[in-house]
């Protein structure tokens, strides 16, 4: 049994990015199957080189490095969102065609969106 | 079918809570239906304030749901780190930051997200409302 973490909301915006990762560290420390989906406005929250301050908001690209620690090994961004981007973001995602996205969400038994 | 709700929408900005308790209630007057527990995340928090006072005209979604909890037997989690960052303690959160009040209203308990975790996994589906 796998669940999905989907992230479409802005990691500045509100605090739903920062509690949505919060739960897969924990899904993650509960040892369950857990793997991460960032799509829409969530993919600022890999733009490298971010330096928000305190107040702007938590620093959460500094989460990413570590969550290989939770085994959190699956984070998919879609093809075509990363090309349009156009900033380098960081590296430790898989990037998937509309076609595998879809794949991947049908391969989830729970999918909790933020 | 046994259910668990994940509840993130406010009381106040969302009609969350109220369709929630629609569903929970639709869900047990089946038979078939068992609830397993309720989760109360992001700003669905806000909930177990026991100083939020809707005017007495109004619904009071808060003490609806306790009682419903209270009537099943469905325990009423509040995640906890969601809580205490938007001002919801009980006493014992209140000692441990030294403050002199609290809030956390009758029926409901602070728990971490791995009671999500466990829902997540006791349950045959969860509902999310938000």
């Amino acid at each position: 049994m796998s669940t999905l973490i989907y992230l479409s909301s802005s990691p500045y915006t509100s605090s739903s990015l920062k509690e949505a990762l919060d739960l897969a560290l924990v899904f993650g420390t509960f040892e369950q199957a857990v793997s991460i989906a960032i799509t829409g406005d969530a993919l600022a929250l890999l733009v490298e080189g971010q330096t928000p301050s305190k107040r702007q908001g938590k620093h959460l690209y500094k989460l990413l490095d570590g969550l290989e620690f939770y085994d959190i090994e699956n984070i998919y961004v879609k093809e075509t969102e990363v090309k349009a981007f156009g900033t380098s973001l960081w590296t430790g995602v898989q990037a998937i065609s509309q076609e595998a996205w879809i794949d991947m969400l049908e391969q989830h038994q729970h999918i909790y969106r933020f | 079918m046994n259910y668990s709700l994940l509840i993130t929408g406010s009381p106040t900005a969302s009609r969350a809570c109220y369709s929630a308790l629609d569903f929970a209630e639709a869900a047990v007057a089946n038979g078939d239906n068992t609830i397993q527990g309720i989760f109360f995340y992001e700003e669905a928090v806000a909930i177990a304030s026991s100083l939020a006072m809707p005017p007495r005209d109004e619904c009071n979604i808060r003490d609806e749901w306790s009682a419903f909890a209270k009537q099943h037997n469905i325990p009423l989690y509040v995640c906890i780190a969601a809580a205490l960052r938007r001002g919801q303690l009980n006493e014992a959160e209140a000692k441990r930051h030294e403050v002199e009040h609290f809030n956390l209203a009758d029926g409901y308990q602070l728990e971490g997200l791995g009671s999500l975790v466990s829902l997540t996994l006791e349950s045959d589906r969860i509902m999310r409302f938000k």
